[in-house]
């Protein structure tokens, strides 16, 4: 054996021959083993295309390669027969003097070797850089070519300073921004209107107290038309308003107290319209601030997940009983078993009060989980979850049952009830615990699929089973980054831009009037024949997951479908919008109270105003009396014109100028209403 | 290391009987009495002189009378600050030891006091006492006060609310800085608990089983509680003890599993915070290569290039020492009570993994 290695390395040498110690003299190889060796006065690649450790390399050894055809390309230092070396490689295309990132890797071939797949293009040269970062000992490379199959992800680096974990529309114009953090500048990608490329844009805030080390989110706090940013640290939380101009950022809102962070959202939970900005708390009962409506804040603790020591990881705001208001799950882990670990279900009353419901739910369960992926997995038209497992079985958890001890599918009864399906679908036997999970439709066919981190997609078969698609990006923000209607996913200084597959698609952008201008909270509902279902269902969120923040636009797979019957957005305020036959693989735009049906359409019990126009007077025609209650009238850009007491079921609006309002009303048991109506 | 203790303790006695003879106040019908002012029933006080701890000026944290100062052998890092602690108790009431590596078991009314201070601040080289936390046994168990010096250096404040303050000094001709946290109490209850219940982390025979430098002489630590009426007299002669893991002439690993399990047992125990991750790093557990995390893959992947908690040979590729050599909230090891590198204790960690006989396979 030992004799025959020495034969092939001496053979690989004649192949070999020639330097390699910088990219201009870099020789050309084809497929087959090449060895490798480290020459002093060699040349170190400095990019890195993966997220490398940091630490400082000295020596390189450079390979070109130009391929005769388009293939899917394999190349590994892990080769069998041959003594392996703990190796670090880079893949470029471009010039030596402006490189342009395909691939890196470090470790990935197993025994600290490095294994990279990549497609190549015809005629194209590529470049194959390695250092000698963990170990100078020689090492051969193995490159093959297989068919070309395009990649599912592919890699681009990006160049952007500070802390890069939010993909939102930061200019107003709906395509996603990549946003970074860095001290006191938000530094944007801000999207290219084409979808291609991004254009770079920095603004200094004012100081605020805390950075984005443990969470961010998104979204218009001040409803002035620009997404505002929400910073949870250990030390506490801070909001970042944008100016009404898209100028940058005016003013700052520091949280008053210590806060140990979590995941942050926006949400209105108080539903006047407003966003609120809600804070898991690690280690205390968890926190918000309620939005004066006037750029400040009232901050409050208590009633929404108060365990005395927390223990509060992966907050998600959904409509899990199809009510029409926006609930709370918060996924748990503590150790010790405490009740601190035990996951909450916080039911909106309606009423701007919220009660845990997780027993009667079934999902008060003490399983470690920093996140929950939510999702309408079946597509019967209520939200399911994945309860992501966090934890293995050491010390006191050791004594869980096996149920509590992996990741958990929780189908939805439809009666306010789960029952775990785990068992055969797919998360039974996928074991690798993470943090950070996220429900999208990756591959747009219609079936929503979960990210798990670890690299991989949990694929939704259509059948409540799911099976892994290894990818080459792990967590982070996930967005649109090229406009192409397939979900793209950032990982600090790398997009991975989602390959299309053919599939159909349509994605739903929101502008609220009445309710939060984001329309966070809103059930996005679109109803299509002929795949299988007849309805999939969204919720408008700002953050999911664990650290990090997502596109506020919501996105659809409809596979092979070429028209969809109709979108269904059913506003917080209580509005609903029907747009029937939207174009498919585009965006839709939706205005609060613009697609409203006419009040023949609704049924007797629900809530309308008449006439429409109105002159004088608007009179409200419902079940539930309106009596001595407020109502708030909006003009269609979301300003409040008037506030006015509810006599007898009617409104004076002689003072209004013409044009299309908003009207929203609140009934004695504090459910709100809203209706779009003209004045003539 | 077992450590003598016993003989010690006679050597101990013998000095404690000749100072005690000459005493100036030892008058047959006089009696000293603690000026300490514990009524369990309305503390925390609003101010730290309140409790009479400190005689003369109080920043000068001279121990009033069975004030006991104490040190452990290897203690917890926050941000290079300087503590000095001390022990008091009601007359008659003493802690019982249990095990070498468990709390003592303090009588109700113990309080512990540990103050937080840096030497050479600037821009005048002046010492700045930041805040003393004390821990005080009630009759149904521990509870956390905090008390936050003024500028002045005259006064301390009671506050659990927490905060940072930025303070900057030389040490060793470096200048060094940090915004300084000070922990509001759901931090103190993070690492001070096991399960739902408040505890002290210190004081443990394998820690405090050392010597010394008492006003009137170098003893050990355990005698001397012993004999100052603090402790009850069934210590063992032998105890598993810990070392000062600055200590060069101590082995590594002796020394890097004192480091750990006083910088990351209170959370990487049965029963602690993050109980759920592979890790043990107590001290009586981390003979077992597996709780150290040695060639164990951590559940959290931060880079595929850190295949292993403790990567042997291989410090670089270890989360430990990744954790340790960073600053990011959320990957910084200890999570509470550092914002700054140990970089001493990366190089100790470094040593000690970069010198492990072989790869993990």
């Amino acid at each position: 054996m030992k004799q025959l290695f020495t034969l092939a390395l001496f053979s690989l040498a004649c192949i070999s021959a020639g330097a390699q110690t910088n990219c201009d003299n870099a020789p050309v190889v084809t497929p087959g083993i090449h060895n490798v060796s480290f020459a002093q006065g060699s040349q170190a690649p400095l990019l890195m295309c993966f997220n490398a450790l940091p630490g400082a390399t000295a020596l390189g050894a450079w390979y070109k390669y130009i391929p005769d055809n388009d293939y899917s390309v394999t190349l590994t230092t892990n080769v069998g027969g041959y003594p392996l070396s703990d190796t670090r490689l880079n893949v470029y295309s471009g010039s030596c003097n402006n490189f342009t990132c395909v691939a890196g890797d470090d470790d990935s071939g197993g025994s600290a070797t490095s294994l990279v797949h990549f497609d190549v293009v015809q005629g194209t040269t590529y470049y194959f850089a390695f250092d000698n970062i963990y170990s100078s000992d020689d090492f051969v490379f193995n490159l093959t070519e297989q068919e070309f199959v395009p990649s599912l992800f592919t890699q681009r680096a990006i160049s952007l300073q500070g802390t890069k974990w939010c993909i939102a529309d930061m200019n107003g114009d709906y395509l996603d921004d990549i946003v970074a953090v860095e001290g006191n500048s938000v530094n944007l990608l801000t999207q290219n209107t084409n979808g291609n490329g991004f254009t770079p844009v920095s603004y200094q805030f004012p100081a605020a107290q805390n950075s984005p080390t443990w969470s961010i989110s998104a979204g218009d706090y001040d409803k002035n038309g620009y997404n505002d940013l929400l910073f949870g640290s250990s030390g506490g939380a801070s909001i970042i308003l944008a100016s009404s101009n898209n100028t940058g950022f005016s003013n700052v809102l520091d949280s008053p107290e210590s806060i140990f962070s979590q995941r942050s959202n926006f949400v209105d939970i108080n539903n006047d319209g407003n966003l609120d900005a809600f804070v898991c708390h690690d280690i205390a009962p968890n926190v918000y601030f309620q939005n004066d409506g006037n750029e400040g804040f009232t901050y409050h603790q208590g009633g929404l997940g108060d365990y005395g020591s927390g223990g509060n990881y992966g907050s998600i705001w959904i409509d899990y009983d199809n009510d029409g208001d926006i609930d709370l799950f918060i996924a748990k882990c503590r150790g010790g078993l405490n009740e601190a670990g035990i996951d909450e279900l916080h039911r909106n009353n309606g009423d701007g009060t919220f009660t845990n419901v997780a027993a009667e739910a079934g999902l008060a369960d003490l399983h470690q989980s920093w996140s929950a992926a939510w999702g309408d997995y079946d597509n019967d038209g209520d939200m399911d979850i994945m309860i992501g497992n966090s934890a293995g079985v050491y010390g006191d958890n050791s004594n869980l049952p096996d149920s509590l001890k992996q990741h958990k599918l929780m189908r939805n009864n439809g009666d306010g009830t789960f029952t775990n399906i785990t068992s055969g679908s797919g998360f039974d036997t996928f074991t690798s615990s993470n943090l950070v999970h996220v429900a999208h439709d990756f591959d747009n066919d219609g079936y929503t699929d979960v990210f798990c981190g670890a690299n991989t997609i949990m694929h939704n078969n259509g059948d409540m089973t799911f099976s892994p698609i290894v990818i080459t990006a792990g967590s982070g923000p996930i967005g649109d980054l090229n406009n192409d209607g397939f979900l793209d996913i950032q990982n600090d200084n790398y997009i991975y831009l989602n390959s299309p597959n053919g599939n159909n698609w349509i994605k739903i952008n929101l502008h609220g009037v009445a309710s939060n201008r984001n329309g966070i909270g809103a059930r996005i509902e679109l109803y299509g024949t002929g795949q299988g279902w007849e309805k999939q269902i969204r919720d408008v969120k700002s953050g999911d997951g664990f650290y990090y923040m997502s596109t506020l636009n919501t996105h659809f797979g409809i596979g092979t479908l070429d028209a969809i019957d109709r979108v269904v957005i059913k506003w917080p305020s209580g509005t609903v919008d029907t747009i029937e036959n939207p174009a498919i693989n585009s965006a839709l735009l939706v205005t609060e109270g613009t697609h409203v049906l006419g009040t023949k359409q609704l049924n007797a019990t629900a809530f309308a105003v008449y006439p429409n126009p109105a002159k004088e007077v608007l009179n409200i025609k419902s079940v539930v009396s309106f009596d001595t209650t407020k109502a708030s009238i909006y003009s269609i850009d979301g300003k409040l014109v008037k506030s006015a007491t509810v006599q007898d079921a009617a409104i004076p609006v002689q003072h209004l100028a013409k044009g299309t309002y908003i009207i929203k009303v609140q009934d004695k048991s504090g459910k709100q209403y809203s209706a779009t109506f003209i004045k003539g | 290391m077992k450590n003598h203790y016993i003989l010690r303790t006679l050597f101990f006695l013998s000095v404690f009987i000749a100072i005690s003879s000459c005493g100036s106040d030892d008058s047959q019908d006089y009696k000293q009495i603690s000026p300490v002012n514990i009524d369990l029933s309305t503390v925390p006080y609003p101010k730290l002189s309140d409790y009479k701890f400190f005689e003369g000026e109080m920043k000068d944290l001279k121990p009033a009378y069975k004030v006991l100062p104490y040190d452990l052998n290897s203690s917890l890092f926050t941000d290079y600050a300087h503590k000095k602690r001390f022990v008091w108790m009601p007359e008659g009431a003493k802690a019982t030891y249990t095990a070498d590596n468990k709390i003592l078991e303090f009588p109700t009314g113990a309080v512990l006091i540990k103050n937080f201070y840096y030497d050479n601040v600037l821009p005048n080289n002046t010492t700045r006492i930041i805040e003393t936390r004390l821990m005080i046994k009630k009759a149904d168990g521990w509870i956390f006060a905090d008390y936050i010096w003024n500028d002045e250096q005259t006064e301390a404040f009671y506050s659990l609310s927490g905060g940072f303050t930025q303070i900057s000094w030389t040490e060793g001709n470096v200048t060094k800085s940090a915004n300084y946290r000070i922990p509001p109490e759901s931090e103190c209850f993070t690492c001070h608990k096991h399960s739902t219940t408040a505890l002290p982390i210190g004081p443990k025979p394998q820690n405090l089983n050392k010597d010394y430098n008492y006003a009137n002489g170098s003893a050990n630590q355990l005698t001397r509680w012993v004999q100052e009426g603090y402790l009850t007299n069934n210590v063992p002669a032998l105890i598993t003890t810990t070392a000062d893991w600055t200590d060069t002439t101590k082995p590594l690993e002796l020394r890097v599993r004192s480091y750990l399990d006083i910088n990351c047992a209170h959370c990487h125990s049965d029963g602690a915070h993050c109980d759920y991750r592979p890790m043990r790093f107590a001290f009586s557990e981390t003979t077992i290569p597996a709780n150290l995390g040695i060639c164990v893959a951590p559940q959290e992947i931060i880079n595929t290039s850190l295949p292993y908690i403790v990567n042997k040979r291989n410090a670089v590729k270890s989360v430990m020492r990744f954790r340790m050599n960073t600053i990011n909230e959320t990957q910084r090891m200890p999570i509470l009570g550092r914002t700054v590198i140990h970089t001493e204790a990366v190089a100790l960690i470094d040593a000690w993994i970069n010198a492990m006989d072989a790869p993990c396979p």
